[in-house]
């Protein structure tokens, strides 16, 4: 019984650091998730803004659908205690502020998952005018978080 | 007895309000992001050709739009201190702002041709470095708008002192290129003799200024030798003009360009 107690917990608690981990591994998945999400906002500026001619309907689609699984994906996880110093790929941009502000950070956080999933939504329409208005959009609403919590490069 | 004079020529004029009204432009769309990041880089590469024009201008331009007519030099800065500098152009310390102002915007523009803003855009030579080279020129970009916007505060401060302390007005020569001075002035320093610059010096500094803002904003990439070919997002490899498709600034091959359907995995 004691035995199996003790299984339970320590499973549980492999299961807990599974989803959050210790602190460079939480950094070292935002950073990756981050990076992803850069990977297809280029794929979308490119065939949207920058060479319109090269426009593909499925592959904006599965671009934006993945940016806004990204922002689904419940990156907050990735925030634990402790954060703010550590090497993940890199040493973190996560500004030590990050833990007084929560509340802007939600409104940031919010704002850039309703964005990336109109996104979603618009690139499935295929209406190049739309998707390009609503990608500004979506840019924008990363540059207000790194503005908000990331350390900027001096 | 006052006459007046021509100070300065049109193209210095148009230079400079052109110059502010498009630095204030970039400024305001970097804050902005978004999709007015791209207008950042365009007014970036504008702001490079004014740059230029106004180099070459201080070399062929005409006389008070001359570095030789204003630099500061150490002897003119200390007359100027003790007060026994005359003239009619910019004074030795405002030399020293021009020249400031000048260099700041140029390390501003020169970082920002290959910065990335880790989101929707880099500027046009970023594939040319690393991106972690990227990175800290982008860093630079970030500090010395600071430096900047310190000199230009400095700038428009020493433009209401010399309204309200002494009674100048030097706002409204830049807008008419008109100055009134006193006669034993202009007769002292011969300003009449001022040379005027002229239609084709202006032709060839727009023409100089003009192709190297071509080149920054990406013509230098379709060089034959210097034909790069961009990665999916970030990453930077070089390749020789048989590799890759000669004559093309961008070259169509990268995965993120060739408009195919999402791989099967
Ligand atoms: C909720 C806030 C937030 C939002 C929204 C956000 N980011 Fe970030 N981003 C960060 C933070 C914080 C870091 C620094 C992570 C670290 O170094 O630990 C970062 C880092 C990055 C990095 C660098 C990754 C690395 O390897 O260090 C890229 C690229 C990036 N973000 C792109 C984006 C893009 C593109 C978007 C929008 C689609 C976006 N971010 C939206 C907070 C955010
Ligand atoms: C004199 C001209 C310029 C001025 C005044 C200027 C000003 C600025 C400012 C203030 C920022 C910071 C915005 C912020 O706080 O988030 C910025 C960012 C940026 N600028 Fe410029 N810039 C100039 C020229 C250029 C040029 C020529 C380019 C490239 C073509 C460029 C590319 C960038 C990029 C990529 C960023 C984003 C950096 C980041 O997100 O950290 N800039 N610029």
């Amino acid at each position: 019984m004691k035995k199996k107690l003790t299984l339970a917990v320590l499973i549980a608690a492999s299961a807990t650091a599974a989803v959050a981990g210790p602190i460079e591994e939480q950094i070292r998945w935002r950073q990756s998730a981050y990076s992803f999400a850069a990977w297809n906002i280029s794929k979308i500026k490119s065939q949207v803004v920058d060479h319109p001619e090269t426009y593909n309907k499925d592959s904006v689609a599965a671009a934006a659908n993945a940016i806004a699984a990204v922002a689904n994906s419940g990156l907050g996880a990735l925030y634990g205690e402790g954060t703010d110093h550590g090497i993940g790929w890199k040493e973190t941009r996560l500004k030590p502020e990050f833990f007084q502000k929560k509340e802007e950070v939600t409104k940031v956080a919010n704002t850039f998952n309703e964005a990336s999933n109109e996104l979603a939504k618009v690139a499935a329409t295929g209406d190049i005018a739309a998707i390009k208005t609503q990608f500004g959009k979506v840019g924008e609403s990363c540059k207000a978080c790194h503005d908000l919590i990331r350390i900027k490069d001096q | 007895m006052k006459v007046t004079i021509h100070l300065w020529d049109l193209p210095h004029r148009l230079f400079h309000w052109l110059l502010a009204a498009s630095v204030a432009a970039a400024y305001a769309t970097a804050k902005v992001g978004g999709e007015w990041i791209d207008w950042h880089g365009r007014l970036g590469v504008f702001i490079l050709g004014l740059l230029v024009f106004r180099i070459v201008w201080g070399f062929i331009g005409s006389t008070h739009s001359r570095f030789v007519t204003f630099f500061p030099t150490f002897s003119r800065v200390k007359a100027y201190v003790k007060g026994q500098w005359e003239g009619i152009g910019h004074n030795p310390l405002g030399a020293l702002s021009v020249i400031g102002l000048l260099l700041t915007l140029g390390v501003q523009v020169g970082t920002g041709l290959f910065a990335n803003d880790d989101i929707a855009f880099q500027g046009p030579l970023f594939n040319f470095v690393d991106k972690d080279d990227s990175d800290k020129l982008t860093g630079w970009h970030n500090s010395s708008i600071n430096v900047l916007l310190g000199l230009i505060a400095l700038h428009l401060v020493a433009i209401v002192y010399y309204r309200v302390a002494k009674k100048t007005n030097l706002v409204k020569p830049m807008l008419t290129g008109k100055k009134e001075i006193p006669r034993v002035l202009a007769e002292a320093i011969s300003a009449h003799e001022a040379t005027r610059a002229g239609v084709i010096r202006f032709a060839l500094s727009l023409i100089i200024s003009s192709t190297v803002a071509w080149g920054a904003a990406g013509g230098i990439a379709q060089l034959p030798q210097l034909t790069k070919i961009t990665n999916p997002c970030c990453s930077v490899s070089w390749a020789t003009a048989e590799t890759s498709q000669p004559n093309q600034a961008t070259p169509a091959a990268s995965p993120q360009q060739t408009a195919q359907a999402p791989a099967s995995f």
